[in-house]
């Protein structure tokens, strides 16, 4: 037999609570953050304010990658090449997900896709949704284009490109 | 990064914003259940005693943290307590002053083994003392919703 069953608890349903048959305190902590962007990151959420996507080159092994950073991790090298890259890009890996970050269930999945974008070095990754499109449809190859937000809706996050949409 | 590149006005440091959208709802378990309940309902303070060890625990728990002994009795451990040691706050949460200072303490309630971290009130932040005889002010019956506010604050008792 199982073990579990034979360990008595004392079962509490949500309507126990609500009703106040079992006493519970309650508390919201009030848990704000900020995060420093550092200068690469920085930059980026700049430019995606101005419409461009921006990625950095390294001087040693010339990769270019997305999201920017200040030194490359593969050789160590500080990086000062700014380079803009295209809103447009090949899906490289995605998701189909039923579930919202809290786990509540959707209707209508939503498309987490890894896509490389035109200009970027073979193999760098640019995190973001793919919409417009039907989920049975997505396949890893997919030539995808940001659809952008609107010049006064843009406030400098990476929401700022509300999805890529198929080409 | 370049000399040029540093950034030289704080105005310029960027930063993400965010809120950790977290919240709980804690039970107090069968023991707490128990003893809330008697605030709530009684405006009574329970303890748990435990056979073997003969000490009674306030806050109450199922068993004897000494001798791992099931606690079956729960007395009645009256209103009164003593300052087992104290603080006088003279900042509130948010970091500005607070005018007047409150004053918190752990309660030892007499006859009974731990205490309440409480509010002292009905007091002269200056007169506060360790050892000093205080009892429990318990909000009118409407208010209390089981939970350790029920008690509103603990103040001198009178001898």
């Amino acid at each position: 037999m199982d073990k579990s069953v034979q360990l008595k608890g004392t079962a509490i349903r949500e309507s126990d609570i609500k009703e106040g048959k079992v006493l519970s305190t309650q508390w919201v902590p009030k848990a704000q953050y900020a995060w420093d962007t550092g200068v690469a990151i920085g930059r980026f959420l700049e430019e995606l304010k101005g419409g461009k996507i921006i990625g950095m080159k390294c001087a040693r092994c010339r990769r270019i990658m997305i999201p920017p950073r200040m030194f490359c991790e593969l050789c160590y090298q500080p990086c000062r090449e700014w380079v803009y890259l295209q809103d447009w890009g090949t899906v490289r890996s995605f998701c189909v997900s039923h579930l919202r970050w809290d786990a509540s269930r959707m209707k209508d999945p939503f498309l987490p896709s890894v896509i490389e974008l035109e200009g970027s070095t073979k193999g760098m990754g640019f995190f973001h949704l793919t919409g417009e499109i039907d989920p049975k449809d997505m396949k890893i190859g997919l030539k995808v284009k940001a659809v952008w937000k609107d010049a006064r809706e843009r406030t400098g996050a990476i929401t700022d490109i509300r999805y890529f949409k198929p080409v | 990064m370049s000399l040029l590149e540093r950034i030289s006005k704080n105005i310029q440091l960027r930063s993400w914003e965010g809120e950790f959208p977290v919240q709980y709802l804690y039970t107090f378990g069968v023991a707490g259940e128990r003893f809330f309940r008697q605030i709530k309902e009684n405006a009574k303070i329970l303890g748990a005693r435990c056979p073997q060890c003969q000490i009674t625990f306030v806050p109450p728990s199922l068993y004897c943290e000494r001798c791992f002994e099931r606690t079956e009795d729960w007395v009645e451990v009256g209103h009164k307590g003593e300052v087992y040691t104290f603080t006088v706050c003279y900042r509130g949460m948010d970091g500005l002053p607070k005018n007047p200072p409150s004053v918190l303490a752990l309660v030892k309630m007499l006859g009974a083994e731990g205490g309440f971290v409480h509010r002292i009130g009905e007091i002269d932040p200056q007169e506060i003392k360790i050892g000093m005889k205080v009892e429990a002010v318990f909000k009118p019956q409407a208010q209390r919703k089981g939970s350790i506010l029920d008690i509103q604050y603990f103040r001198p008792a009178e001898k």
